[in-house]
């Protein structure tokens, strides 16, 4: 193939954003695992982080990811009040407010961030936000922070 | 044979190379090992001579290369590159060549609305025009050092202490490692903690209740509900010359930490780090104003601070 062919088959390639999802050991976990026994369809490109509750999920760590090119990043933890420790998915749900309002200082959309609360049981709940999450950021398209190496330049 | 120090200033204050001098007797112990072969701030160079014999930018060799400021200007950028490629060791120097400094707050805005808050948008007058050919070009945004060249070293602080100074150089002359503090500023502050953070948060620049002298006996500004950089700035203002720890800067005035020393660790993010932290235990963080440029102050290169895509 020549390079001017191969660079515009490269261009044209569909975006496939990069999501990734922490998920709370007890429940979301749980429920990606049933998503998998039960042989629900979701799109491929979820990135699961398994950790053992939503509230250890801090705010620095989806920042992070963020700024090193993840398309959007969610946080999966158990319904309020059924928290394997206590009130874990409440501090989860305190932070999400503020990354929520950091977004924009970074010059990301806010939509870029999710949280969502999936029980053990809720297979196709996790296979329906992952859907949703990958057809928002699809269109809202690629993390600008994915452009990397770039020389200054004069304005 | 003395070790050759070149010594540049770029898009700063001034205040790092006032804190070389503030090394007091230290400095003359050094000085004899020490040969400035370029020093515009003690001893004036022009590159195209008094009659504008040369041509170009022309740096001398040196062992150890000194940069305050951050890179702002294309010059400053092409020095920057000479520079590194002239020197064995680059230390950069001060917070504005570590992480962009207080310069680095014009990532806020585009290059356009600074010329035209610059030359103009008074109420009173009318815009003045823009001079195109007197101003030096500038770059994109405001850089870091260590994002244009590879740095050997820096020494953060707004302005560095004396002290981290005189270490990092006699360590240098004695071949040995030089390391930053891996502490907060909360682990050198000697004020009295009780409790958690105070949830209600103070306007800014409200004061606090102490007892004058002694930091011991006065509570923790962050648990007076004041917003105090601590917890997220890295440990090191505190540092005497005479090598006993002692108040770190501000709180030595009973101010609130600013952050200066930037970042704990290089990869960590101040803002995310303390709102996270202040969100799981419950404050209130919808009240702390402008937080973008608050927890980015002295940080704003590296991406911290942009200008949202205006361009």
């Amino acid at each position: 193939m020549s390079p001017e062919l191969e660079s515009l088959s490269k261009s044209c390639q569909p975006f496939i954003p990069t999501i990734i999802a922490f998920c709370c050991n007890w429940c979301s976990y749980g429920a990606a695992d049933l998503a998998g026994v039960n042989r629900t369809k979701y799109p491929t490109n979820l990135r699961i982080v398994r950790v053992m509750c939503s509230g250890m999920v801090h705010a620095d760590m989806v920042i992070n990811s963020l700024l090193k090119g993840a398309d959007g990043v969610m946080v999966l933890g158990c319904h309020m009040g059924d928290c394997h420790y206590i009130n874990g998915n409440e501090k989860a749900a305190r932070r999400a407010e503020v990354i929520q309002e950091m977004l924009p200082d970074y010059g990301l959309e806010a939509q870029r961030f999710r949280i969502e609360w999936i029980s053990a049981a809720e297979g196709g709940k996790f296979a329906q936000t992952a859907q949703e999450m990958t057809d928002l950021i699809t269109k809202l398209g690629p993390n600008p922070f994915k452009k990397k190496g770039e020389e200054p330049d004069a304005c | 044979m003395p070790v050759r120090v070149l010594e540049e200033w770029f898009a700063g204050c001034g205040g790092c190379e006032v804190a070389i001098l503030d090394m007091g007797e230290v400095l003359l112990d050094v000085l004899p090992e020490l040969e400035f072969v370029y020093i515009p701030v003690l001893a004036d160079s022009k590159f195209f001579g008094q009659d504008g014999n040369g041509k170009e930018m022309d740096y001398p060799h040196a062992d150890v290369a000194l940069i305050s400021g951050s890179v702002r200007t294309k010059e400053n950028w092409e020095a920057a590159k000479q520079i590194r490629a002239r020197s064995k060791v680059l230390i950069a120097l001060g917070s504005c060549a570590a992480f962009g400094g207080i310069s680095a707050l014009a990532n806020l805005s585009t290059n356009r609305e600074i010329y035209d808050a610059y030359y103009g948008a008074s109420n009173n007058n009318d815009q003045a025009e823009i001079p195109e050919l007197t101003t030096e070009e500038m770059l994109n945004k405001v850089y870091a050092l260590n994002e244009v060249v590879e740095v050997d070293l820096i020494l953060p602080g707004c302005s560095p202490t004396p002290a981290s100074i005189a270490k990092a150089i006699t360590a240098l002359l004695k071949g040995e490692e030089f390391k930053l503090s891996e502490k907060s500023v909360c682990d050198t502050c000697p004020l009295e903690r009780k409790s958690k953070w105070g949830l209600e948060t103070k306007r800014p620049l409200a004061s606090a209740q102490f007892t004058p002298g002694d930091y011991n006996k006065t509570r923790c500004l962050a648990e007076q509900g004041i917003l105090c950089l601590g917890p997220v700035t890295r440990a090191g203002c505190a540092e005497r010359l005479d090598g006993e720890a002692e108040v770190p800067g501000c709180i030595r005035a009973f101010m609130p930490c600013r952050g200066c020393w930037g970042p704990v660790h290089t990869y960590t993010t101040p803002m995310s780090n303390m709102l996270g932290a202040l969100a799981s235990i419950g404050a209130d963080t919808s009240s702390i104003p402008d937080k973008k440029a608050l927890f980015n102050r002295y940080i704003g290169a590296h991406g911290n601070l942009n200008n949202c895509g205006k361009g």
